[in-house]
């Protein structure tokens, strides 16, 4: 058995006076896709914002690979992280968003290769044969020359996909990347997931309200009410035979609403 | 009819040094704005307090007395200028303390998503400034820009008051000359707004080209 690759224990953050997460304490496997449920509001894209270090945690550690996220030792004492350390984290760490957030100015193969060249010092060219080469995974690879403004909004999500592989994270974050997305271009980006899954050994963290998805992908899943965790287990487990009252509530709502378990 | 080609020479060379004023002073301008408007945006207190002190000073006090206090006064601490320096001078950072606020809007502008996205993808401070966020921001400056060197280019009328030749200086000298009053002045009048309207076209023309392949779309 190795080591957590994300160990978070004990976190807290509030915005304001509305408590996201309240103690909350979990840990990922490597290589285990997970896949976040529950209502808005619960926390579950908090946790994903906090691991790419979007929100700072009010309270609570966090080691991804054995590392302190927020904090860094030093002579044997816990310090805030600084800048420096929190930029070399998150080169484990990548994270594809519900709006896709391109980069509007800039090519699709620009917006792949930017970050590789910049932060890695990546030649251009084998930074455009690798963008290529992932632009042709997620199926856009005849759109290299676009600009983002051209595609639809599948496109544009597996050019997002594409940009965040770029850098090789070891986990990826997915925070609803198919929410934003007219029903049938929700296929094409669940595809590409399917082969990420499929192909990679990345460990994913699938925040989603795509439930039939959620079931085949996950190999556990986690069910979030009020910033803690309700309920987590196999997808089986949870989908066919949830034991908590929360978790029955949700999923009859989710099922009312026409979603597909 | 003779002497009047000469009054006009005259106005002509004025309108260079009008030229060269609104060029030299939006180049300033635009050096000033990006300074104090990204300084406004500092981590740090004492810049972001310089940035904001420079810009509300400028635009608390008149040109006028701006470009006088740079001719006249400066010399008194050893600082003598030409009144072409005094005048770009003054005008540069006249506008440019307005045109910095310009720049602070427009880069606020910029969705937090864009920010969001540089962070996910590891960029530094900077690198995200550079090539996220400035390139976007840019296209919001352009046409408030196009007024701040229109604004430029109708305060130089002021430098004739430290005896620079602009074109304003020279429609005195012909008047005082010449005795007519409606000539000149009609004259600098349509010239000022010719440049007025190659500037606005310069400007115009720029934001096509850079909005190319955008589509005013912000994704």
């Amino acid at each position: 058995m190795s080591a957590p690759i994300i160990k978070i224990d004990g976190i807290s953050k509030s915005f304001g006076t509305f408590k996201v997460l309240d103690g909350l304490s979990m840990q990922v496997m490597p290589r285990e896709k997970l896949a976040l449920i529950g209502p808005s509001g619960s926390g579950k894209t908090t946790i994903l914002r906090i691991l790419m270090t979007l929100e700072r945690i009010d309270s609570g550690h966090i080691q991804i690979d054995g590392e302190q996220l927020y904090h860094m030792e030093r002579n044997g004492q816990l310090l805030a992280a600084d800048e420096r350390h929190l930029a070399r984290m998150r080169q484990k760490i990548g994270m594809v968003f519900q709006l896709f957030n391109l980069f509007p100015h800039k090519s699709v193969i620009d917006n792949v290769t930017l970050a590789p060249i910049l932060t890695k010092g990546m030649p251009r060219a084998a930074a455009e044969k690798r963008a290529m080469e992932l632009l042709d995974m997620v199926g856009m690879a005849d759109k290299a020359k676009a600009m983002p403004a051209q595609l639809s909004g599948g496109q544009k999500q597996r050019v997002a996909i594409a940009r965040a592989l770029a850098l090789q994270p070891r986990i990826m974050l997915f925070d609803e990347v198919t929410s934003a997305l007219d029903p049938e271009l929700v296929e094409e980006v669940l595809n590409v997931l399917w082969r990420l899954c499929s192909e990679t050994d990345m460990t994913m963290l699938l925040v989603t309200h795509e439930m039939g998805f959620a079931h085949d992908f996950a190999d556990r899943v986690l069910f979030f009410d009020r910033g803690k965790i309700v309920e987590e287990g196999k997808p089986d487990e949870i989908f066919r035979n949830p034991k908590q009252e929360r978790t029955q509530g949700f999923l009859k709502k989710i099922i009312a609403a026409g979603h597909r378990v | 009819m003779t002497q009047w080609s000469g009054y006009f020479g005259l106005i002509l060379q004025g309108a260079l040094v009008t030229i060269e004023l609104t060029l030299m002073g939006s180049v300033l301008a635009l050096i000033m704005a990006f300074l104090a408007g990204l300084g406004r945006l500092s981590r740090f207190f004492a810049i972001r307090a310089l940035a904001t002190a420079y810009i509300e000073f400028f635009r608390g006090t008149s040109i006028f007395v701006q470009l006088f206090w740079a001719y006249f006064v400066l010399p008194f601490i050893g600082i003598s200028l030409t009144p072409l320096q005094a005048g770009v001078l003054a005008l540069g950072l006249n506008v440019g303390a307005y045109a910095a606020e310009v720049v602070r809007g427009a880069i606020q502008s910029i969705g937090r998503e864009q920010y969001e996205a540089c962070t996910a993808l590891n960029l530094g401070r900077w690198q995200a400034m550079r090539h996220v966020i400035l390139p976007q921001a840019l296209l919001v400056m352009l046409p408030t820009f196009g007024n701040n060197a229109i604004e430029l280019l109708k305060a130089t009328a002021v430098v004739s008051l430290i005896s620079l030749t602009d074109l304003t200086f020279q429609a005195q000298v012909v008047r005082s000359q010449t005795g007519n009053t409606l000539v000149p002045f009609t004259t600098i009048l349509i010239i000022y707004f010719a440049l007025a309207l190659i500037i606005s076209w310069g400007v115009r023309s720029l934001e096509r080209r850079m909005a190319r392949g955008l589509d005013g779309v912000r994704v």
